[in-house]
């Protein structure tokens, strides 16, 4: 009974969608034409085949293997320097938050300025050191994807430090003194004191950073439009592409379902990898 | 002796990088708040330096680029605001239920919560918009508002679990021994105590809510806009926008969100995210 608010709001909005949408994929139905046919695999056959598709599999892989643990460990840093009263705590957290109220997509309007090369910071800062001018990173196929990681991790590090800072806070400070007695030096007490204790908690934070990185959609949509050409092309812009701009609906909603499928897998490996830890 | 000397070297150190990434994770926000004032920086001169003088013309400007700013600021907090108090109260419910019951699979139920708060937007809305369109909730305020609760439920869900799975639950058996009902209970003696953790998550989901792009975009051609929507507009047609008027833009729109986390600090300090059966935080 305490569960049907939250089924009614989930199974309407969330899983019949999915689910509807999953059998169409199957189809050649689109909300535009009147009669469908049932393709089986077609349309998945048809994405994977898709050199393009592979090339926003390729982007958004390095995307999450170089995001994800620079903001995880950003992260962690961050929050054990904010892990002891500290003055004016409450003023660093607070601007320390800041970057991640800024919505990706505002997030990609301020850094597609911030970038360029007359209104930029870099050529602010080298005009200074009496370097040339250069181009914004954006327009460039080899910096594109990194100038897009980076804008990322901007944005989503002080999150994760918001999300792991009770975390270490609950350590007890007698365990951090043991380990300074001990004379182990700095990396050695992160590594012995914090991360065993910190393990689940950064599972579930390195989860929703995954799913939110296999997504990446605003930023980029924004920042480069998933150019120069297909370097920064993500497969949630293809998708968003074939279901709305190209109006290949069945190849956009099949690429979604990859989408999802991919998030299943990381999250059927968070689930065992949890239980195995809290286990031991 | 020796501990006590290097801590207080380690704690000056602390400060100073504390200070350095401060500054750098903010400057590129002060650069932004500056250009909203007009100032820009010249990089064509050696040195680079700074023209233009402080000016709020800037923010009346943004109403000229887009007439309906204003208005779209008003839906984006309507949205926003209900959104958020909608998921928190079908998600507090659901949480102390699973919080409270011990059936077979009940972790791992708890943790496909969380995978479902993980999967990206672009996984259902594409079915979304068009079920949407069918049921004629496409273009509304109210269409809008119920998938933005429904999207950040997952993770509402996950957040309060955490926080009420900890919970003693002596004062629950008392009220039940008084003869309280459910809904009683809940709302007299659970609510209460979880009131930190509950505000906590109300803030989180509205500044998540706030900042949704994909959902209400395709729940939407034009009608119904909020902040984000409007901001993706700029680009996709291609609309000249001068970077001082963008800039302004966004700091209107970064404001009341900087507001609320200023206001509510200490409530945000009992937002925690808590694995299921890991060790007790917070």
């Amino acid at each position: 009974m305490l569960l049907a608010p939250l089924a009614i709001l989930l199974g309407g909005w969330l899983l019949v969608p999915a689910l509807v949408g999953l059998a169409a994929t199957l189809t050649t139905y689109s909300p535009l034409s009147t009669t469908f046919a049932f393709v089986g695999g077609q349309n998945y056959s048809r994405v994977i085949a898709d050199p393009q598709f592979g090339v926003a599999v390729r982007n958004i892989v390095i995307f999450t293997l170089v995001a994800v643990p620079l903001e995880l460990s950003l992260g962690f840093l961050i929050a054990y320097l904010l892990r002891r009263p500290i003055w004016g705590r409450s003023w660093w957290r607070i601007l320390l938050l800041l970057p991640w109220l800024v919505s990706p997509i505002a997030s990609g309007v301020m850094w597609h300025y911030l970038l360029a090369g007359a209104t930029g910071i870099a050529n602010f800062a080298l005009g200074w050191l009496g370097g040339p001018e250069i181009a914004s990173p954006i327009g460039d196929v080899h910096l594109a994807l990194p100038a897009t990681i980076a804008v990322e991790v901007w944005r989503v590090t002080p999150f994760v430090t918001f999300l792991l800072l009770p975390g270490m806070t609950a350590i007890p400070q007698e365990r951090w003194e043991q380990a300074m007695l001990a004379g182990a030096p700095l990396h050695r007490r992160l590594l012995d004191v914090a991360i065993p204790d910190m393990l689940p908690l950064l599972l579930t934070v390195g989860m929703l950073l995954v799913g939110l990185s296999l997504g990446a959609f605003d930023t980029v949509l924004i920042l480069t439009g998933g150019g120069p050409g297909t370097a920064t092309l993500t497969p949630a812009l293809y998708s968003y592409d074939r279901a709305f701009v190209t109006n290949d609906w069945p190849i956009g909603a099949a690429s979604a379902w990859l989408i999802a499928a991919a998030v299943g897998l990381v999250g059927a490996v968070y689930v065992q990898l949890s239980r195995r830890w809290s286990s031991a | 002796m020796v501990v006590r000397v290097s801590g207080r070297r380690e704690a000056v150190i602390r400060l100073l990088l504390l200070v350095a990434i401060t500054a750098a994770f903010l400057l590129p926000l002060a650069w932004t708040a500056l250009a909203s004032l007009g100032v820009l920086p010249d990089n064509s001169s050696r040195p680079p330096s700074w023209r233009g003088r402080a000016t709020l013309d800037h923010f009346s400007e943004i109403v000229v680029a887009e007439p309906a700013f204003w208005q779209e600021l008003a839906t984006s907090t309507l949205a926003a605001l209900v959104a958020a108090c909608v998921t928190v109260a079908v998600s507090f419910p659901a949480a102390f239920a699973l919080a409270r019951s011990r059936f077979p699979g009940n972790r791992t139920l708890t943790q496909a919560f969380l995978v479902l708060a993980s999967l990206p937007a672009m996984a259902y809305v594409i079915p979304l918009s068009d079920l949407s369109r069918r049921v004629h909730l496409i273009d509304t305020l109210a269409g809008v508002t119920i998938s933005e609760a429904a999207v950040t439920a997952p993770l509402a869900v996950f957040v309060l679990h955490g926080s009420l799975s900890r919970l003693s639950t002596e004062w629950e058996e008392a009220a039940v021994i008084d003869g309280a009902g459910l809904v009683r209970i809940l709302g007299r003696v659970v609510l209460p105590i979880a009131f930190p953790s509950v505000a906590a998550t109300l803030l989180v989901m509205f500044v998540l809510d706030w900042n949704l792009l994909l959902v209400p975009l395709v729940l939407t051609s034009g009608e119904v806009k909020t902040i984000p929507v409007a901001l993706s507009d700029f680009f996709t047609f291609e609309r000249e926008l001068d970077w001082p008027t963008a800039a302004a833009a966004l700091m209107v729109s970064l404001a009341p969100l900087a507001l609320l986390v200023g206001l509510f600090h200490q409530a945000l300090e009992s937002f925690a995210l808590r694995a299921p059966g890991g060790p007790d935080i917070g």
